[in-house]
């Protein structure tokens, strides 16, 4: 008796491990992709089935929806949002706050983790747990010029002084937070917030009250005085290109401004120091399903689309720049001027982690105000009394 | 009669500001008399509540002891009366309005009522990495306030029945015949055709206004916002907290925190009651240090003194009588932004860009109608109809393209730099008063098209003769337009202005396509920026920050304000109207 | 004795009377001149608009106003993918029903136009000439939209969508708008000063606050996303009532003793309010239907929310709005403006034509009290 019911159980428990694997998810997916690389989604998704039979049965829908959009879609609606998502990192705190990110199955988390860079990854994670899969690690900044006015693009003054005598123009946008930390993080300085694993700030680390801090002000405030300077970021407003800050976002419509002439490089020095910055990112996210299957099925998905291969591929098709190691190594991503111009950047650069979003208001008002040329004739110490003012400002965001 | 017209014609002998002066005593001296009077119809108001309900539910008690069986029957059952007395059609309807309802409760709104109190509380959980959702705050008060307003309508359908019922039975002891189905539906055509046209316009007020707005008011009362967001997470009600955070200045714990002391000296970062932080260097060591003991035990207040050579004396006390002093240099005040001053500043911004924008548009649009209409100028159809267009064009592609073309590297910048007038971009987005006026400015071009239609409109209608006999006493034009047109015009288009008003307190698309409320402004909370309006500021925090519960306390106070205005206006107005009469 | 007078005061004022006319021509010209530059800075936009969408060098916007390269490759873009095919009228049952039903409503409206007999012997023809070549321009306009597949052009699709919700709020709208202005203007019943007031008060409360209870009220009716177009539609309508206010003021002018002498004559409410009052309120109709036409066409905010990122349910303004100023779409502000342009188009001539009867409606309605 004992031993027949032993069998029945063994041939059961077989019976359910088999048709658990056999039950493959045949349901609907949705991805919300940037419209550029739709076409190229969808062709992936195709060549995801064909390796993966199990999953032959399950639709997929590819929607165009742009990184911000997308976020601001989740946190409005999750229940009636995308399966997968692609959103930059910055949204990363809101999402999981809304609830509108799923963890990282834990094998998939080690596989993420041992084949991106080091950024993307930290970007991902919030606290210790891993919300995401980094897809790009081009959402960085460097330096566009135009290789027949700018003669020695490695330093700042330099670039000015040649951009003035041709009467072209430099873009910085230095009344945006995120292209602000180019001065302050090349100066030394640091700004973080970090979080708990639910995604609250709970403490802040700063130092731009100091000499360091005064030196970057100051530097912001001889960029702006210069007759070249124009306060902006974007290629297509950039009406009399002779250097741009910009990304590899634009790196077409550079091109086309500059045809021979476009060249690209890392972001010059300036009054003696390298100027640093944040490194943005791309991912892809997973939205907490009630379908174990689907989960499942959607985690699987999500690892392929950041998968080396699938990220080489893509800087293929649409230029993305991928922030898998290996992938970052392929002739065609070395080959491109303004990825590897970002490349040597990243180094200089630190991860973009959370900001409250009271943070880059107050990053934009003390742009805004030397813009309106509000501290031109300050001495030292009253430039060090506006840095404290900033810092403690920036403190009291934890205390919401 | 005879004394009346000598007041009148002393009024008329009066000089201007005297009759100003005159008008604005009695306003004010009626003013007591008129909140006396608003204060007794509210209190009336509630007097007849009572008696309404008290009476009502007399009435149902008699009906029910005086009805017949059939009236009584149709106390639970609807319908059962009309049918029974051969009126089918209505029975019917009762009837099935009834077991619609027993059926939505049974299966669907108790359950959303009965959490109403606590707004669900199973939470969200995860079981393994699959989410098991648990109570949706947001589809219980939903669904909540829409079955109580399911139950209040089967409440008042219920009464409807009953009161038909003892209606019915009148008429046939009177010995008439009721209305049969065609009757009714033949006066649904004739004397009910008020409700036929109402019908489903109500409905679609009822359903996609009332209840949308009911909602939003009571998402105040509670913590919804980008913390509190289902389906994951629940919200549950706070009370008056919001309004509070919203309109009473911060109460903070006042704190003094040492950051760093050496042998000589000690710094120390001070929260003040309204949030305001300090920071402060001291040479007396011991004494910032009790200050901290003494802030981190008790609830303490402090004070600071400048002296005459630039430190401060700080001395903080607590309630029961210890204080600690000392010396303090080196002061730094950062103001933190709090929510009650920025909506200050807000509505400030929001109340002097109404005014302008209405009185400016409403006077350059009558003095550019007042032109175009004047004898002597041709083409007046040419001129109309070229500033006519900036009104056909949808206004969002319009403003889009202005607001580009304002910008630092926009056609206006780049233009000007290239003639070379000017070295940098003009700051038109970036300053805030630069933002300001500029705004002011575009809401100009576009504004004055609608007014000086509406003038055009107007000025026709006044009598040609007033402008001659004007024009042969000798009055030049300007005399003519103080005493003629504007007055007319006033008198004509006041309660337009007034709707103007409101609406240019909610002009949203102006002020969101041009500037998005940029530049932001250091001192605001919630990305609030100098040229935000209330309501930009509230889409920001409903959108932007999920910030759902102050976007609904900020839309009830819009709506307050609007109200306000309204009100006062509307009081001042017929004073005017009264006084002003040029026959 | 008075005649002297008034020689006398005649001769006096003779002088000032020749001095008068060179001062009126001064006034007259300096008029003329602000009147041309206010024309100038209010058409320039517009024209920098136009120009702008024939701009054939890429970047956003220039500090130049006429183009270097002139190309129509921006408007050309627009229509990219767009087919005409007339088998959509007859693809399937649904469809050939609905073009039956549509247009036998409209021959049989055209028709009716035509042989309407003269209201009163002063009148010279016997048909409507206007009102029949109105109703075959609809029915024109509604077979060709069926015929045009958009589905892979996306500014056709949005305008097609935008087209639609525009039709159908102007007729759904008008008449709702109709029935609760004449009702409240004509008839006296109890509660209808409590509907005004509420009214009233209901429009105060800024119109934002209900987006979010908005968007999943038509979640739960499934009307978002693929179905944002009806659920625009449905928002749209349902509480236009509440914009009676002109409407109300014109039909007040309207004198009661038309009502009371029909209804002597035994006409029930319902036939004066077809037969009488709405020939007469021609003016506010098409004031009414005008401005319903005219409002989906900006309508940016409500629009995306209810689309939900669905692109073939945006209309114009969401679509325009995302080309303008999103990172997704470099170089697409030429596009903008040449997608601008063909908005503005329709719309411009439209209001033109009806402006009589705007400023009919806005200066007779608005402004009574």
């Amino acid at each position: 008796m004992k031993k027949f019911l032993a069998l029945v159980l063994c041939m059961m428990m077989a019976l359910s491990l088999v048709s658990a694997n056999a039950e493959a998810f045949s349901g609907e997916i949705k991805i919300w992709v940037a419209e550029a690389t739709v076409e190229f989604t969808k062709a992936q998704v195709e060549a995801f089935k064909a390796a993966n039979p199990d999953y032959a049965n399950m639709t997929v829908v590819v929607e165009p929806v742009g990184e911000g959009d997308a976020a601001s879609n989740m946190l409005t609606d999750v229940e009636a949002g995308a399966d997968i998502f692609g959103f930059a990192q910055d949204q990363l705190n809101r999402l999981v706050a809304a609830g509108a990110l799923v963890d990282v199955l834990p094998e998939n988390a080690e596989i993420v983790a041992a084949t991106n860079d080091a950024g993307s990854v930290s970007a991902v994670k919030m606290g210790d747990v891993m919300y995401a899969y980094p897809m790009t690690s081009d959402n960085g900044y460097f330096m566009y010029y135009d290789k027949s006015v700018v003669t020695d693009p490695t330093n700042m003054e330099a670039v000015l002084a040649d951009c003035e005598k041709a009467g072209k123009n430099v873009y910085f946008e230095i009344n945006s937070g995120w292209y602000q930390t180019a001065f302050f993080f090349g100066a030394g300085c640091t700004l973080t917030y970090s979080t708990d694993d639910s995604g609250n700030l709970i403490a802040m680390d700063c130092d731009y009250a100091s000499e360091n801090g005064v030196k970057a002000l100051k530097s912001m405030i001889k960029l702006a005085k210069s007759p070249a300077h124009v306060n902006g970021s974007s290629a297509s407003n950039a009406t009399n290109l002779g250097a741009i800050i910009d990304g590899t976002w634009d790196a077409a419509a550079v091109q086309a401004i500059l045809g021979d002439n476009y060249a690209a490089v890392k972001l010059p020095t300036i009054d003696g120091y390298q100027l640093g910055g944040f490194g943005g990112f791309k991912m892809l996210g997973v939205k907490p399903q009630t379908d174990e299957a689907k989960l499942a099925a959607c985690d699987a998905l999500a690892l392929y689309l950041t998968s080396g291969e699938v990220q080489a591929a893509r800087f293929d098709a649409v230029g993305w720049g991928p922030s898998n190691l290996e992938a970052q190594q392929s002739e065609g991503v070395k080959a491109d001027v303004a990825l590897s111009a970002l490349a040597d950047q990243l180094q200089y650069c630190v991860g973009q982690g959370q900001y409250p979003g009271e943070y880059w208001t107050l990053a934009t008002a003390l742009g805004d105000d030397i813009l309106a040329e509000k501290y031109d004739a300050y001495t030292d110490e009253q430039l060090l009394e506006v840095m404290t003012t900033f810092q403690t400002t920036a403190g009291g965001y934890i205390a919401k | 009669m005879v004394g009346e017209s000598m007041n009148d014609l002393d009024y008329l002998r009066l000089s201007k500001p005297q009759k100003f002066a005159l008008k604005m005593k009695k306003f004010f001296a009626g003013l007591p008399a008129r909140l006396l009077g608003a204060l007794k119809g509210l209190l009336m108001w509630f007097v007849n509540l009572f008696k309404g309900i008290g009476s009502f539910i007399c009435d149902l008690v008699t009906t029910y002891i005086h009805g017949d069986w059939k009236t009584k029957v149709s106390y639970t059952v609807m319908g059962f009366g009309s049918m029974a007395r051969g009126q089918w059609l209505r029975g019917i309807l009762f009837f099935v309005f009834q077991t619609v309802f027993n059926l939505y409760v049974w299966f669907f709104g108790a359950g959303y009522l009965s959490k109403l109190g606590t707004l669900g509380t199973v939470e969200t959980v995860k079981k393994g990495r699959v989410t098991v959702y648990g109570d949706n705050s947001f589809l219980i008060l939903l669904y909540g306030v829409l079955t109580i307003f399911f139950v209040v309508a089967f409440i008042y359908t219920w009464y409807v029945n009953v009161k038909q019922n003892k209606m019915s039975e009148k008429i046939l002891k009177s010995g008439k015949k009721l209305k049969s189905a065609k009757d009714d539906m033949a006066s649904l055509l004739d004397n009910q055709f008020h409700k036929t046209l109402l019908a489903i316009p109500t409905l679609g007020v009822t359903v996609f206004t009332i209840l949308p707005i009911i909602f939003m008011i009571l998402v105040a009362f509670t913590n919804y916002d980008n913390q509190h967001q289902p389906p994951g997470k629940l919200f549950t009600w706070v009370g008056t907290a919001n309004f509070e955070t919203l309109l009473a200045s911060p109460d903070n714990k006042v704190n003094f925190d040492v950051t760093s002391t050496t042998a000589e000296s000690a710094a120390l970062t001070i929260t003040a009651k309204n949030g305001d932080i300090l920071t402060v260097n001291t040479a007396d060591v011991a004494a910032a240090e009790a200050a901290e003991a003494l802030t981190a035990a008790a609830d303490t207040e402090f004070t600071m003194v400048e002296q005459a050579d630039g430190t401060y004396q700080f001395e903080v006390f607590s309630e029961a009588g210890e204080s600690v002093s000392f010396v303090g240099k080196d002061l730094l005040t950062v103001k933190t932004p709090s929510f009650s001053y920025t909506f200050k500043q807000v509505l400030l911004w929001t109340l002097i860009w109404a005014f302008f924008a209405t009185f400016l548009n409403y006077f350059l649009g009558m003095l550019v109608a007042i032109m175009i209409n004047k004898k002597g100028i041709k083409f007046k159809k040419l001129w109309r109809t070229i500033l006519v267009m900036t009104i056909a064009i949808p206004q969002f592609i319009s403003l889009l393209y202005v607001s580009k073309m304002f910008a630092a590297d926009g056609l206006i910048n780049g233009m000007l730099m290239n003639w070379g007038w000017i070295s940098q971009p003009l700051p038109f987005w970036t300053d805030p008063t630069w933002a300001r006026v500029t705004i002011i400015g575009i809401n100009i071009w576009i504004g004055i098209p609608y007014l000086m239609l509406i003038a055009t409109g107007i000025l026709m209608n006044i009598p040609a003769d007033l402008y001659e006999s004007a024009r042969i006493d000798g009055a030049n034009a300007f005399q003519t337009y103080m005493k003629i047109t504007l007055p007319y015009m006033l008198f004509v288009t006041g309660p337009y202005l007034l709707t103007s008003f409101t609406g240019n307190i909610n002009n949203f698309n102006v002020i969101f396509l041009l500037s998005q409320g940029k530049p932001l402004g250091l001192d605001l909370a919630g990305n609030a920026g100098t040229t935000d309006l209330l309501i930009t500021w509230l889409y920001k925090m409903t959108v932007t920050d999920s910030n759902y519960k102050l976007a609904a306390v900020m839309g009830i106070l819009v709506f307050v304000v609007c109200a306000v205005i309204n009100l006062v206006v509307y009081n001042f107005i017929p004073s005017v109207k009264n006084e002003e009469d040029f026959q | 004795m008075a005649n002297d007078m008034n020689i006398q005061e005649v001769a006096e004022k003779a002088p000032r009377l020749r001095s008068k006319k060179g001062h009126e021509r001064r006034v007259n010209a300096s008029i003329y001149a602000i009147l041309i530059v206010m024309s100038i800075i209010w058409l320039c936009p517009f024209v920098f608009l136009v120009l702008q969408s024939f701009r054939g060098e890429s970047g956003g916007q220039v500090a130049y106003v006429i183009p270097k390269q002139w190309t129509l490759d921006n408007y050309r873009f627009l229509f990219e993918g767009v087919a005409f095919s007339l088998k959509a009228l007859v693809k399937d049952v649904p469809a050939i029903i609905l073009t039956v039903v549509t247009n036998a409503i409209g021959v049989l409206g055209m028709v009716k136009f035509l042989t309407r007999k003269p209201k009163n012997p002063f009148e010279k023809t016997s048909g409507n000439i206007k009102g029949a070549l109105l109703v075959f321009g609809v029915l024109l306009l509604i077979n060709v939209m069926r015929c045009v597949d958009s589905t892979n052009c996306d500014f056709v699709q949005w305008f097609m969508n935008t087209l639609t919700i525009a039709l159908f709020c102007a007729v759904i709208q008008t008449i709702m708008v109709l029935s609760v202005s004449y009702t409240l203007s004509r008839m006296r019943f109890k509660g209808r000063k409590l509907i005004m007031n509420v009214v009233l008060v209901l429009g105060m409360f800024p119109g934002f606050l209900t987006m979010i209870v908005l968007y999943y009220l038509l979640k739960m009716m499934g009307l978002t996303q693929a179905g944002a177009v009806p659920g625009l539609i449905l928002i749209s309508c349902a509480s236009s009532g509440m914009g009676y206010y002109i409407s109300k003021g014109f039909f007040d002018t309207i004198p009661k003793s038309l009502d009371e002498s029909a209804r002597i004559d035994g006409a029930t409410r319902f036939q004066v309010f077809l037969k009488i009052i709405m020939p007469m309120a021609k003016p506010i109709v098409i004031y009414t239907i005008l401005m319903a036409f005219m409002g989906p066409w900006g309508d940016y905010v409500f629009a995306s929310y209810v689309a939900f990122g669905h692109k073939a349910s945006y209309n114009v303004a969401v679509g325009l709005y995302r080309w303008v100023n999103t990172n997704d779409y470099q170089g697409y502000f030429t596009r903008f403006c040449a997608g601008g342009v063909l908005v503005a188009i329709p719309i411009t001539v439209l209001f033109m034509a009806l402006q009589k009867y705007y400023v009919e409606g806005v200066t007779g309605g608005a402004v009574k009290g």
